[in-house]
């Protein structure tokens, strides 16, 4: 099994919330210093959409977008490997990759793709 | 603190205005609003103008001094206010802070958005700049995106059926096509977009769950308000009304980091603090205009604010509860979903029909009988900044 994506998370050192994306201060105790760290293991799929009206910069017909709880409790919007939502439910297993998600100036940009496990 | 009455309210349509500028817009629905408080020569003491976009869609900024010096305002001081989709109602609470501090005694806020300025795509991407710049907008997240995560997670956790969706949906086509200021003019039919041979068709999916029907349109238009304190109101002998509660809460930027997605905390809490400023409780609202961007998003609404416990919204809106002479009658003007969504508009727009409802001048078919107190719901981004107004009709 490959390694989980390594998103960024910002975990308080001083009350153990996890953030994501970065804040300067905790949202729930104040302090302003942080460890990083990065997601354990597979996530849970919390939902998901198809959008069909995409913005500018994507060309393809469709994008599936999900948003997911990896097992530290972490949880981020990334980009869904799938042929449809047909494949997808709530609270299924996903594993995340690195991968480009999209191309801005002939640029690639990474970030999370999540790939159905079940 | 002062007391602070709204003495004149105007609009012009929304919709596709290809030829107006935003200026244009601003300054008609501007007069439109002078006019109605008896001001058409004179000047006000300030002027606050929402627009979220004008820098992105026109390249124009500074956009309140503009509109003074369009309208002869000079030398009033003048705002340029921005909140996103809540710039309205953000501009709405400036001029009120101006008038409750007695800094000015007569402001003007004026809101408008032109964004019919180009092919769709662009338009999303445009919007879906209010998603966080790092954690949601490279991955291709739009605002309908984000409604239709909502959607699924709600509709799951809440029972929110299609049904209730769909029941939204032809309310606001209903009264849209009631009201001469709404860009949707069309009543739906549910054979149309939901159970007829051609409804897959006529209301596809557009961000799954959520179809064409249960999003609001991308438009153009403008809307006005003149505030002023209560004793020049009285003056007047013209109806007034008043500015009873503001509550206004921000949540985190991202949908994600929510303790949990499907709760819409900032809305609560605006909400819950317009209601003890106006010493109200929802059982004493009348009408209320709530930001339906997506129908999930008034049912989901009509509960965080106390219409409804929570997961039953759906099943009221499908009941009729919401609909005019329902219990509480949401969206007489069609809400977002058909009058129409110009960002910087939306908010002053709310609360123009909001006065409109309290001064009891509509048609019958969209006059809520006997309205003496009405609230409205407007969101920044995905509900991250929410603002919340309690108007009350004045005393004669």
């Amino acid at each position: 099994m490959s390694a989980p994506a390594p998103l960024p998370l910002y975990r308080c050192a001083h009350c153990g919330r996890l953030h994501h994306p970065f804040h300067d201060r905790c949202l729930d105790c104040k302090r302003r210093d942080f460890d990083i760290i990065h997601p354990q293991g597979n996530a849970r799929l919390l939902t998901y959409t198809v959008i069909v009206s995409l913005p500018e910069g994507f060309d393809q017909p469709a994008l599936i977008l999900g948003l997911a709880e990896f097992e530290n409790g972490a949880r981020a919007l990334g980009q869904i490997k799938a042929g449809s939502a047909k494949e997808l439910r709530t609270g299924m297993a996903v594993a995340s990759r690195w991968e480009t998600i999209r191309f801005v100036n002939g640029q690639p940009i990474h970030g999370i793709k999540f790939e159905p496990l079940e | 603190m002062r007391d602070v009455a709204i003495i004149g309210a105007g609009m012009i349509p929304f919709g596709h205005r290809e030829e107006d500028s935003l200026t244009d817009m601003l300054a008609r629905a501007s007069l439109h609003a002078l006019d109605d408080a008896g001001l058409g020569e004179s000047t006000v003491d300030g002027l606050y103008v929402a627009n979220a976009g004008g820098g992105l869609f026109q390249r124009q900024f500074a956009i309140a001094s503009s509109l003074a010096d369009r309208l002869s305002l000079l030398p009033a001081a003048a705002e340029t206010i921005e909140n996103g989709p809540a710039s309205g109602s953000s501009a709405l609470k400036m001029g009120y802070l101006a008038i409750a501090s007695g800094f000015h005694d007569t402001v003007l806020v004026s809101g408008g958005e032109k964004m019919r300025v180009g092919p769709i795509r662009r338009i999303t991407d445009m919007v879906a700049a209010m998603t966080h710049p790092q954690a949601e907008y490279p991955y291709g997240v739009t605002m309908p995106g984000l409604g239709g995560m909502f959607a699924r997670l709600y509709m799951e956790k809440y029972g929110v059926t299609d049904e209730h969706l769909l029941a939204v949906s032809l309310k606001n086509h209903e009264m849209g096509a009631r009201n001469p200021f709404a860009h949707i003019r069309s009543v739906a039919t549910r054979r149309d977009i939901f159970d007829g041979e051609m409804a897959e068709i006529n209301n596809p999916i557009l961000a799954d769950p959520l179809r064409l029907y249960d999003l609001c349109p991308v438009s153009d238009g403008a809307a006005a308000l003149v505030l002023s304190t209560v004793e020049i109101a009285k003056a007047s002998g013209k109806p007034y009304v008043t500015i009873a509660g503001i509550g206004q809460a921000t949540d985190t930027h991202t949908l994600a980091e929510r303790d949990a997605p499907t709760e819409l905390r900032a809305v609560t809490l605006a909400a819950q603090r317009a209601f003890e400023m106006a010493r109200l409780t929802p059982a004493d609202i009348h009408i209320a205009e709530l930001h339906d961007a997506f129908t999930i998003l008034e049912i989901a609404a009509s509960e965080c604010v106390g219409f409804f416990p929570r997961g039953r919204g759906g099943q009221a809106a499908a009941e009729g509860e919401t609909a005019l002479g329902g219990r509480i009658p949401i969206n007489m003007s069609g809400g977002l979903k058909t009058r129409g969504h110009p960002m910087g508009a939306t908010g002053v727009a709310q609360a123009v029909d909001i006065v409109w409802q309290l001064r009891h001048e509509l048609p019958a078919d969209r006059q809520v009988q006997n309205a003496r107190a009405g609230l409205t719901l407007n969101f920044g981004g995905f509900a991250n900044n929410v603002l919340c107004f309690i108007f009350k009709q004045g005393d004669a």
